[in-house]
């Protein structure tokens, strides 16, 4: 079903873009620990950062005891202008290496980002390399993917998707408009935080509130890696709604107990008037489809 | 652990955060006062602990706060608190770098620094500034049909580890010994999260009379009327299950420290005093002492 997709993909340069495996964070005292969970209850759970040993991309998204964990290992720079290099060089689907300690020369693969608070690029490695990484161990990127354009359909936008990501995903043509497969689609109410942010790196979160209405909307049982579509969510310069725009991204954080924190999403295309379209690919998971080593 | 006894084990994650060896320090005028005003100088906190372990006696040290082990911290502050908070008692250490690169060991306490327990001969070939990495994992650990214990600091070694039973509808769990609330002091301030409250063992001729001179470090501790789930004050009808961390102290409202692990109502929260209620033991730190 897959039809190749022509691209400028013989025009994109590949640079190096590194970063260091984060110490995960808490305020200081006198500040509580505490976050606030949308029904106003206070939790203390593991959240992003640092080298996650036991969720890794493929797995459910829903259920952990965590306030959206990065699956596998986040990286990110110090100072604040490398680190937004890194995280808008970044996209989905490039390689990465570890270059120093334990594991150094060990190969993985940009996963996701995350947005506002945390900004940090999510990378998988496979689980034994991940139990021989410390905290601090360089991983540089071969970032490839930035300026890469849909030759026939100049009015979808790609956003930090590697080519490599884009040739494996599921594709159909349809006249002027192209549409992928997805595993679910998210109605733009519960599009969460992020909206009017930046869509040049970083997340948005789908909303998890009302579990009854995820569950309508055959949002409960998404994976991490899972491709979805973002209806009537316009991500060209910042993420907003807009009738008939659409976004793609894929599910790079788990769930969260905070309003408008639901699973966090990097978005990977968009476009604002029905250019860009989804259909129902049961399955469709970056973990398959980069052939992520366990 | 009884076969009834249900945790969501499976829904945990697991990271890593880390710390470096801390080297003790001193204010410059360097000075502890007894509760008389006169001055000591005594080590206890920071550092390696080469002749202090847990499963040792918590008081009689010419010590002060004695932290068992090795004592570790993180520079940065935001990092340091994340250590804090996500650590938990039971979790698996590993040195990564220095001689000692590769070592295994086992969290034993929280202080101001982490505290964590390895072999004697480990000890030897650290210095200060080395790094042990931690695999954190508990926080968000609940029992199922329990939901009004909270749990902290509980991995899930530590879970097994307290050998709890379900009596009646409560959970009973075996401890060294029970504290008056009336002595419970220092740490009072914090938030219950965060460290320990130390006993106040000023008034020493209580200390001998209810035996509580005999606390071991690793010991597991129950205090009734106390409810440490937001911060740690008395309340009728609460119990707190705890965990002696650091040794005594000479200053007046200090002492041994103790770190809140188990909280709930009374009705479904209960204790039995019995020996070898010692995680040194329970975790098979070391064997019986």
């Amino acid at each position: 079903m897959t039809a190749p997709v022509a691209t400028n993909a013989a025009d994109l340069v590949a640079v190096s873009v590194a970063g260091h495996i984060v110490h995960p964070g808490f305020p200081g005292l006198p500040a509580e620990p505490y976050r606030l969970a949308s029904d106003g209850t206070a939790f203390l759970l593991p959240t992003y950062g640092g080298i996650v040993y036991n969720v890794s991309v493929g797995d459910r998204a829903f259920g952990w005891a965590a306030d959206c964990i990065h699956p596998g290992v986040s990286i990110r720079q110090a100072e604040d202008t490398r680190n937004r290099g890194l995280n808008v060089y970044a996209c989905v689907g490039n390689r990465a290496k570890v270059m120093t300690g334990q594991a150094a020369g060990t190969a993985g693969v940009v996963t996701g980002k995350s947005g506002r608070f945390s900004e940090q690029v999510i990378v998988h490695f496979p689980k034994a390399a991940r139990a021989k990484m410390a905290v601090g161990d360089q991983i540089v990127i071969r970032s490839e993917g930035i300026g890469m354009a849909l030759t026939d359909h100049p009015a979808v936008m790609l956003k930090g998707i590697g080519p490599n990501l884009l040739d494996a995903l599921p594709c159909r043509k349809d006249g002027g408009r192209i549409d992928f497969g997805v595993v679910a689609t998210i109605p733009a109410h519960l599009v969460g935080a992020g909206l009017g942010l930046t869509s040049e790196g970083g997340s948005l979160h789908l909303q998890s509130t009302d579990r009854g209405e995820l569950a309508r909307h055959g949002l409960d049982a998404l994976r991490l890696g899972d491709i979805v579509a973002l209806a009537d969510t316009d991500s060209r310069y910042n993420h907003g709604y807009l009738r008939g725009a659409r976004a793609l991204g894929v599910i790079c954080t788990t769930d969260g107990p905070r309003a408008g924190f639901g699973p966090g999403i990097a978005i990977l295309m968009t476009s604002p008037a029905g250019e860009l379209g989804s259909f129902d690919a049961p399955g469709t998971n970056i973990a398959g489809l980069l052939s992520l080593e366990p | 652990m009884s076969e009834s006894l249900r945790w969501n084990v499976e829904d945990l994650v697991e990271m890593a955060v880390n710390g470096q060896v801390s080297q003790p320090t001193m204010r410059p005028n360097g000075y502890l006062p007894w509760p008389d005003g006169r001055a000591a100088v005594l080590p206890g906190m920071s550092g390696i602990a080469y002749n202090a372990r847990v499963g040792d006696r918590a008081f009689g040290w010419a010590g002060d706060h004695v932290e068992p082990g090795v004592s570790i911290a993180h520079a940065d502050e935001k990092s340091d608190f994340a250590l804090h908070y996500l650590t938990c008692i039971g979790n698996e250490a590993e040195v990564t770098t220095g001689l000692a690169r590769g070592a295994k060991g086992i969290v034993t306490g929280e202080h101001a620094r982490l505290l964590v327990d390895f072999a004697p001969e480990v000890l030897e070939d650290m210095t200060i500034g080395d790094t042990v990495q931690i695999r954190a994992r508990g926080r968000g650990i609940r029992l199922a049909g329990f939901p009004e214990l909270e749990f902290k600091k509980t991995s899930p070694e530590l879970a097994r580890a307290y050998n709890l039973r379900a009596e009646n509808g409560q959970i009973i769990c075996p401890v060294a010994m029970e504290l008056p609330a009336r002595i419970m002091g220092s740490g009072a301030e914090l938030n219950a999260e965060y460290v320990d409250q130390d006993l106040m063992s000023g008034d020493r001729a209580l200390m001998a009379d209810l035996g509580i001179d005999r606390m071991r470090l690793g010991d597991l501790i129950a205090i009734r009327n106390v409810d440490h789930r937001f911060g740690r004050s008395f309340r009728e009808g609460w119990i707190a299950i705890c965990l002696c961390i650091h040794g005594d102290s000479v200053m007046t409202g200090h002492g041994p420290g103790i770190l809140t692990l188990i909280t709930g109502p009374a009705e479904r929260l209960g204790f039995s005093v019995e020996p070898g209620a010692n995680i040194a033991q329970t975790l098979n730190i070391r064997s019986a002492a």
